[in-house]
Parts: C-alpha cells; structure tokens; sequence
C-alpha cells in the first residue's frame, strides 16, 4: 500500500501552485471582482485587457488548455454574436460603410466592441473560475463557512450525475440498438430514437438516485455528529487574505470613483 | 439474548397487492452469523430494509406487527441513528460509491467523516480495512471508474470501517470472481470473530454452509426454515421451497436413499470428507 498517499492527508492538500492553492472562496472573491469591473468601467478596451490577463493567470495556474478550450468558443460565439448586433444597429455619426438599411459607424464599432468585451469578459471569469477551482475544493470552503453538507454533497453528486448520465444514455442506447431501434441516421431517424432512450435513462435515474440515497444514509450521512473532513485545505496565509482586502477596496473605490466621475 | 426480534411482521409496499413479509417471527441473537436464502421476490431484501430502518421510514408502506432493534421498535428508532448501529451492504455496486470522491482512500473514508471520527484514527481505520479487504492497489483510484466488483469491495470497505456491531449484507459477492467471493466471506468470518452480528443474503449455500451459525429461508413472503445451519441445511425439503442445498448435503442424502448413508449428513466439505473416511474406515 502507498502509506504516503494515504498519510499525506494529515497535512492540508498542496497542488504546488500558488494560483492553485489559492482559497477557493479568495479565487471567487477576485473573480467575482474582474467580471463586475468590466462593467463598471466605461473603456471599451478594458475587457479584453481582462481576458488577457485570464490566459495569463489560466497558464500560471496550469490549465491554459482547458481554460482556452472553453473560453474561445465563448469569444468566437458571443463575441461575435454580440458585436456584430450592436456594430450593426447602434446608431452613430461618422459611419464608415452602409447596406441596405444597416449603417456601420465608428461609434457603433466601439460601443459593439465594448459590450462583446464586457460579456466575454465577464464569462471568462466565470471559465477561468470554474477552471482554477477544483468543485470539491470550493465546497469543503463552503462547509467551512458553515453552509450544510447536504448542499455541498447535492452540489458535487450533481456533477458526477452529468457523467453518469451521459454513460448511461450510450449503455440504454446501446441496448435499443440491440432491439433493433435505429438510433443514427438522419434527424428524423435520431428523433424516433429519442422517446426509447429518455423513458428508460429517466426511470434509471430516479432508481439510482433511490438507491444512493439508501446508500449515503449507510454511510451516516446525517448522522447528528459534527463531522471532520479527511481532506482539507490549508489556512490562508496572511498576505493572501490582505491582498484579497486590497482587491475588495480597489473595487469600491472604482465604484466610488464612477460614481464621481459620472 | 435476542437483538432483533420480529413478532408477526408483515409489510406491503407502498401501491402494491402482495405482501413482501407476511407474518414474519424470526430473531436475531447478538454475535452470530445468519444466512437468508430464499429465491427471487421471496422477501430478503425487505427483510434487510426492515432490519436497517428503511422500511418503514424511507419507503413508507403499511407494517404491522412489532419489529424490536436492540429494545427499540423500528419506527420509533430514528434511522440516521440506526445508521450508526447497523451498517448495509447491497447489491448494486454502481450506486454505492458517493460519487463525490476523487479516491477510493476518500471514498472509505466519508463514513467516517460523517460519524465525525477524528483524521488520524480515520486514516489508521481506513489503512486497516483497506489491507483487510485487499484493496490496497485501489486507493489512490478514482472509485466512479471501478470494475463493478471493484466497486462492492470500495463499498463493503467503507461500511467495515465505519465499524458498526451489526451488518446487514445484501448479496455482497454477485458481482465478485471466486476468489472475491472467497475473500469477502473470509472478511465476514472475522467480522463474526469480533463479535459482529452479520446478516447475510446469499444464493452461494455451499459458502454459507461453510460460514454461517443460523440460516433463515424465506419463501413467498414468509418464513419457511429457521435454524442452526447443519440442521437447515441438510434438508432435502428446502428444495421444495425453492432454496438449495449444499452439494455435499445432496449426496449425504442420495446416499442414506440408497441405505449406505453417512453417520450424518454433511453441509461443508470438511465435514463431507470426515464422514465418508469415517464411514469407509468403519467398512474396511
């Protein structure tokens, strides 16, 4: 047996990464920090500064790729989506070319660009949370914080259920392929398929999710103890706790600084 | 003295026609090791959901009768509190990992966070039983990607660690090789040896035989054959209500049918290779 491994949880749990072993609830803190500032400043320029920034603080944490993966779909997709609508249909005065009835200014290429900017930025906070941040990891912080157990095992089970889900519907459609029901083709083929396969995954959930009760009330689930963790994290160190104050500050004193300047 | 006791027991679940228990009377004595047998819709399950609480509190249905644990009727026990008392193995081995641990090591373990056990006495109690259980090569794994067998040993681990007097065990091996099968009934007898008192449902008689003290038949609901296993189980009428025998216990009495009968009939092996050596000693 690996003794190591399994001593090695007498201590707080370390990635090695600084970025990584960052308080889950501190990374939320500053993410929650970057998507609010793009909308607070008026500077078309400053979301895409903020989503440089994320490649960078994505790559420092070790998860460029997973973090890229997810977000340049978003860029390309809202993105584009977003700056094109408002490119298009924002009125402006200096217009730089015209069809039919859309007139593209200089004013609307701005205002598109701000807005695009701003959400896009916005969702990769939120991707790049979701990416530093493992799930187990931000619940056991909510448990510390005092949220209950049950919210925190619904939360993680939901994730996994994704999973289980997703192998589940192939094994059911596996099955009805066995019976005969064409479940490829075309999208009347796949449509047919449709009503086999979601009766029995649906009905498969709700038995499994009988039996995991049964089997999470085995293992004490509720028991009317106060539980310990096997896992946990370190204590945040001092210097990270002020520098989230700081971050926390320098939001308010934009806020602040809006306000007045509006 | 009794642990469980069932006076009278019957229980429908919630919709259906048939009774699952139909007057039921059976107890279970503290330290022993009891198999239930019986076939398919025969009640076992239920049994082992009445023993661990679920029925009534978790599936609701109409009980009736009196089910006493340890002094307590059953519906008056509080089932997050029974869970401490009694743990439960069963059968399906795919919704018996949490699912929200990343390894084995933690998936043993969240029983014991839940009874709020202090982390180093859970690390010793999860190195134990992972030795015991041989799963060592596992716990750094992640418990969803498991072999179904695998995940039955995860499972079975966690329930040994959280250390309860009583377990109740539904159909632990159906998804075991022989050799699993033959280590989880090695870990059962230990278990016996501390003191548990185990409930086991099996189909694998010639196991039981070999293991357990008592053996329980049902039969349509009701309680056909109780008790010690040597006298249940060499019964050739059990097959008429649809439970085996043990193979050895079968020839014992083909061969008392054909008058060269043994000086009793075996139920394990051991016992079958003692009485025909006793019997050909006593010929020759």
């Amino acid at each position: 047996m690996d003794l190591d491994f399994a001593y090695s949880f007498k201590n707080p749990q370390l990635y090695g990464n600084w970025l990584m072993d960052v308080n889950p609830l501190n990374k939320f803190n500053f993410c929650a920090v970057m998507a609010a500032v793009g909308f607070i400043l008026p500077y078309w320029w400053i979301g895409y500064a903020m989503m440089a920034g994320y490649l960078v603080l994505a790559a420092i944490a070790g998860k460029f790729g997973p973090f890229f993966k997810m977000f340049y779909k978003v860029f390309l997709l809202v993105g584009a989506i977003l700056f094109l609508m408002r490119a298009m249909f924002t009125e402006g005065t200096t217009i730089l070319f015209s069809w039919g009835n859309i007139h593209v200014t200089v004013e609307s290429i701005f205002y598109g660009l701000r807005v695009a900017g701003t959400v896009v930025a916005f969702c990769g906070a939120v991707i790049l949370f979701y990416n530093i941040t493992p799930m187990r990891d931000l619940m056991y912080s909510l448990e510390r914080i005092g949220v209950s157990h049950e919210t925190s095992y619904i939360c993680l089970a939901s994730m996994q259920a994704i999973t289980d889900l997703g192998e589940s519907s192939k094994v059911i459609m596996d099955s009805q392929k066995a019976r005969g029901i064409e479940t490829e083709g075309g999208l009347i083929s796949r449509m047919k398929a449709f009503i086999p396969i979601i009766g029995p995954l649906v009905l498969g959930a709700i038995s499994n999710t009988e039996e995991k009760s049964i089997a999470m009330d085995a293992r004490a689930f509720s028991a009317p103890v106060k539980h310990t963790f096997l896992r946990e994290l370190r204590k945040t160190p001092a210097a990270e706790k002020a520098a989230i104050i700081l971050i926390d500050i320098a939001l308010v004193a934009v806020i602040v600084g809006r306000i007045i300047w509006l | 003295m009794s642990f469980i006791t069932l006076q009278d027991v019957s229980y429908k679940y919630p919709l259906a026609k048939t009774f699952a228990l139909k007057h039921v009377d059976l107890s279970f004595e503290k330290g022993k090791f009891y198999g239930i047998i019986g076939q398919n819709g025969a009640g076992k399950t239920t049994l082992c959901n009445l023993v661990r609480g679920l029925v009534p509190h978790f599936y609701g249905g109409s009980l009736t009768g009196k089910t006493i644990i340890d002094g307590t009727d059953v519906k008056k026990w509080d089932t997050d509190q029974l869970a401490t008392q009694i743990g439960y193995v069963f059968q399906n081995p795919f919704t018996q990992i949490s699912g929200v641990k990343e390894t084995v090591f933690e998936e043993i373990a969240l029983g014991l966070e839940n009874l709020g056990i202090p982390k180093d006495e859970m690390i010793e109690r999860v190195i134990r039983v992972c030795k015991l259980l041989k799963i060592e090569d596992l716990i750094k794994r992640d418990p969803n990607a498991l072999s179904g067998g695998q995940r039955q040993r995860v499972a079975f681990a966690a329930i040994i660690a959280m250390d309860s007097d009583t377990l109740v065990i539904d159909e632990p091996t159906s998804q075991l090789d022989p050799e699993g099968t033959a280590d989880v009934f090695a870990i059962i007898q230990l278990l016996k040896e501390q003191g548990k008192t185990v409930l086991l449902v099996e189909h694998k008689i010639d196991l039981l035989a070999e293991y357990a003290d008592e053996i329980v038949v049902l039969e349509k609901a009701q309680v056909a054959f109780q008790g010690p296993a040597q006298e249940v189980l060499q019964n050739p009428s059990l097959l008429e209500h649809g439970a085996q025998i043990p193979q050895v216990a079968l020839l014992g009495s083909k061969l008392k049918e054909k008058g060269i009968g043994l000086a009793h009939i075996p139920i394990t092996q051991k016992d079958a290779i003692a009485a025909i050596e006793e019997r050909l000693g006593g010929e020759s």
